[in-house]
């Protein structure tokens, strides 16, 4: 007979501030089966785990039940707890009298109770019944994946490969450097984002143990942590990599023109071009939707011969590239490449994207004097359209008054409901830089209320009010497009109490922060969710930033959430840490409480195989007969292949029809 | 002018009172000023009309503000209730409030009269056209409630028995 020791917490007032915890150990005492009851104020204190060890010690007890918090957080250390004791750490069970009982029904402290004592049964029924289980392991491949070629991605997958382990970095753009490298200049230092960023760049280009998969996107990952297969599409850019030495001549002599998207649409580029000035790798990229194939030069055709020089008829890019990289004769094919690689864990790294200022029709968006902050970023850029000059777009004009307006689409119920955490320092960042550069121009700010708790950001923000730039509490409502491309501000000033009416030269809207749509399908492939705001979840909103509820996938950067740079950094060193634990570690744990096929019992039917949602049951011959049997590496230990079974053949350790049929009766005595 | 007196009962007191009015968002405003900054209403002077109004009655002064005129300053024009990024819907907060000033006859007599007229004729502005109709060959009297026993004793019947009838104005 089973001898359970039953261990109640009081968790300080969570469970004890409703739920008497005395009636439920005495109640404990009385079920069959238990050996001892015993109660303590926090259970996972040094002096609670004690008390189960000595109690195992003393071979009072060989079955455990701590009714307490969630196994969520605490399962691990009361494992632990019974290891230490000399015991299996299999053999115990949790009854969550926090999260599913004193929390829930705080309002009623004798129903509570009540359901503390039956939960505290189903986990003896379960308990007495637990068999001792082992933890298995298998090897890691010691590679690392990183999504994302931005600075949170850069970042991640250099600390990945300075530990020495092989890491790609996956970047869609043909060159990493995500939206960071199109910042003029970052808050609250005011260095150049370039001059900061391009080092890093070149280190993550030159790293011997960092490849980078630029123009390129994950097309299909599967496995496991330790050993995922990852499929990568190499965009095809119609230009030979290996011989591209990144001297633009491609890009001069190109005719076609496209709204440039390094620029934000506020310039053009060319079909054949290099992304922007410091990109790496430096490498030109011809885009085939918009190329004009000049002088009839389609892909994959032979040129035609010149009637008077009885030489071919040359595309000028090609003819231009002096290192022989564009051959359009060549029969390249439009899907590019398939590289596939194996990597034990993967940072998922892939950013934000600033909302379109479509979406706001009263701040007269089809104006082209109102843009969005990240097009103002590349307006007083020295790398960008106008070349650093502040010059409106409408007319290219020194504009008079400048209006920044903030939470377009942020902390709104209509779209966004979360802060997007960076627009009010980057809105006087950019307010600061304009105002250095030309003391004479107005500028008007609008908040809600300034968000400014970074360290040294409170100090700007007061600069910015002494530097002369009006700040104004107060949405504002609406713009109105007057004659002569001018607008009208209709705001509110909160502590005057009175509206506030005036014509501005050029309107910035700081759009919300949200993850760009694209990234849905590498969700799906990654198994990541979703939380309220849009973003990837982490596995904890406090205790587990970085990881996800897939193991072996890590998040970093504003994938997860809106961020500043330096939070972006620090997660993406911290996702980098994380992820390298089991490259380190050599090996993975797999979780004992998954499911085995009793081969004896199996008929071959197969049922269980199309149900089981992560493939890992297939049928194999078993004295010539075909069985199911399961791959321990693919189950998650979910159920579904045991209830369907008809052959009862399948067993889910730790969940066993006995030890679950001990639960119901329990709770339904 | 005195401190404004915080009380936590009264506070509770206010915002039951406007939502069981109508008011129903009253609780979801962030005061970010949006409704006001577009609002007609303040900025032909109405000073407590919009934000302001939400922010007294959340501060507890519900009764305080019975003899307010602001309130009658709004138009009804909804502009509030599309730029408000929390969904307070200051408009129905602001008609909440008018219909405890009305209970409370606390309203303009030019109000009165429309109402009168409206009892009166069926028409809240009425003005008799009869000669000017003859004279672009149109019959004197009008199809409507105005020349119609039967329609305005359906209308007054109608006014008798909603709320307006209960302020005894009639």
């Amino acid at each position: 007979m089973a001898k359970v020791g039953v261990y109640v917490c009081h968790c300080g007032s969570n469970i004890a501030g409703v739920i008497d915890v005395e009636a439920v150990r005495t109640f404990a005492e009385t079920l069959p089966d238990v050996a001892v009851a015993r109660k303590e104020l926090f259970m996972c204190s040094d002096s609670g785990q004690e008390m189960i060890k000595q109690d195992i010690r003393d071979g009072l007890v060989d079955k455990v039940v701590v009714a307490a918090c969630t196994p969520r957080t605490h399962e691990p250390i009361f494992r632990g707890a019974l290891s230490a004791g000399g015991l299996n750490k299999y053999l115990f069970e949790m009854a969550n009298i926090r999260d599913q009982d004193s929390w829930v029904h705080a309002q009623n402290p004798e129903g509570a109770t009540q359901k503390a004592k039956r939960l505290v049964a189903s986990a003896v029924g379960k308990a007495a019944k637990l068999r001792p289980l082992e933890d298995k392991y298998v090897d890691v491949t010691k590679a690392a994946l990183v999504i994302g070629g931005g600075v949170a991605g850069i970042f991640s997958a250099l600390e990945l490969a300075k530990m020495g382990f092989t890491t790609y970095l996956v970047e869609k753009e043909p060159s990493i450097g995500g939206v960071m490298a199109m910042l003029d200049k970052t808050f609250p230092t005011n260095d150049c984002s370039a001059c900061i960023l391009t080092p890093v760049m070149v280190e993550a280009g030159n790293h011997p143990n960092l490849e980078l998969l630029t123009y390129s996107e994950v097309e299909d990952v599967d496995g496991y942590i330790g050993n995922f297969n990852v499929k990568v599409r190499r965009k095809q850019a119609y230009v030979d990599w290996a011989k591209c030495t990144g001297c633009g001549a491609c890009a001069e002599k190109c005719p076609s023109k496209v709204p440039d998207e390094f620029n934000m649409g506020l310039s053009n580029r060319r079909a054949a071009y290099i992304h922007f000035p410091q990109a790496v790798p430096k490498k030109a990229v011809v885009d085939m939707a918009h190329c004009k194939s000049c002088g009839g030069r389609a892909i994959g055709t032979e040129p035609k011969i010149s009637e008077k020089t009885g030489k071919p008829i040359l595309a000028p890019c090609e003819k231009a590239c002096p290192a022989d990289a564009i051959n359009r004769t060549l029969k390249w094919d439009p899907a590019g490449e398939i590289k596939e690689i194996k990597v034990g864990t993967i940072v998922v790294a892939t950013g934000f994207q600033v909302m379109d200022k479509g979406w706001f029709k009263e701040m007269a968006p089809d104006n082209k004097n109102v843009i969005t902050a990240l097009q103002m970023e590349r307006l007083i850029s020295a790398t960008g359209p106008t070349g650093g000059k502040l010059l409106r777009p409408s007319d290219n004009q020194k504009p008079h008054t400048l209006t920044f307006v903030s939470c377009v689409g942020s902390r709104d119920e209509k779209h966004h409901t979360y802060c997007s955490r960076v627009c009010c320092m980057y809105m006087i960042k950019q307010a600061r830089l304009i105002k250095e550069k030309y003391p004479d121009l107005n500028i008007y700010m609008h908040f809600i209320d300034v968000r400014s708790p970074g360290k040294d950001y409170d100090e700007y923000y007061t600069g910015a009010r002494r530097m002369g730039i009006n700040i104004l509490r107060g949405k504002v409502g609406g713009l109105e497009v007057l004659p002569g491309d001018n607008l009208r501000v209709l705001a509110y000033d909160l502590d005057a109490g009175s509206p506030v009416e005036y014509e501005s030269d050029l309107v910035i809207l700081a759009t919300a922060m949200e993850l760009p749509p694209a990234t849905k399908k590498l969700a799906q492939t990654l198994g990541l969710q979703f939380c309220g705001s849009g973003f990837f979840k982490e596995l904890h909103p406090k205790l587990g930033p970085v990881e996800t509820a897939t193991e072996g996938i890590f998040l970093a950067g504003c994938c997860q959430g809106p961020k500043d740079i330096p939070d972006t950094v620090s997660q993406a060193k911290g996702a980098a840490a994380a992820a390298a634990v089991p490259l380190c570690q050599g090996r993975v744990k797999i979780e004992p409480t998954i499911s085995e096929v009793q081969t004896e019992k199996c008929s071959g039917c197969g049922i269980c195989v199309p149900l089981c949602p992560y493939n890992a049951i297939s049928l194999k011959l078993h004295a010539e007969k075909p069985r199911a049997t399961i791959d321990i590496t693919q189950c998650k230990g979910c159920g579904v292949c045991t209830a369907a079974c008809p052959s009862a053949a399948i067993v889910l350790h730790g969940y066993e029809e006995g030890q679950i049929f001990a639960q119901i009766a329990a709770l339904t005595a | 002018m005195p401190a404004i007196i915080l009380d936590s009962e009264k506070i509770k007191d206010s915002v039951r009172r406007i939502m069981d009015l109508g008011g129903t968002g009253v609780l979801k405003c962030v005061q970010c000023g949006a409704c006001s900054a577009v609002c007609p209403g303040v900025k032909a002077g109405f000073p407590v009309l919009c934000r302001m109004l939400i922010k007294k009655l959340l501060e507890g002064q519900f009764e305080e503000l019975v003899e307010e005129t602001s309130t009658w300053g709004c138009q009804a024009c909804n502009r509030c209730t599309e730029v408000c990024p929390q969904g307070v819907r200051p408009q129905e907060v602001v008609f909440a409030y008018r219909r405890y000033q009305a209970s409370e006859l606390a309203f303009s007599s030019s109000a009165t009269t429309s109402q009168m007229n409206l009892y009166g004729t069926g028409h809240a502005v009425f003005t008799e056209a009869g000669p000017l109709r003859e004279k672009v060959g149109l019959p004197a009297k009008a199809p409507t409630s105005a020349y119609d026993e039967k329609a305005q004793k359906e209308i007054q019947t109608l006014l008798d028995d909603s709320p307006m009838g209960e302020l005894g104005l009639f």
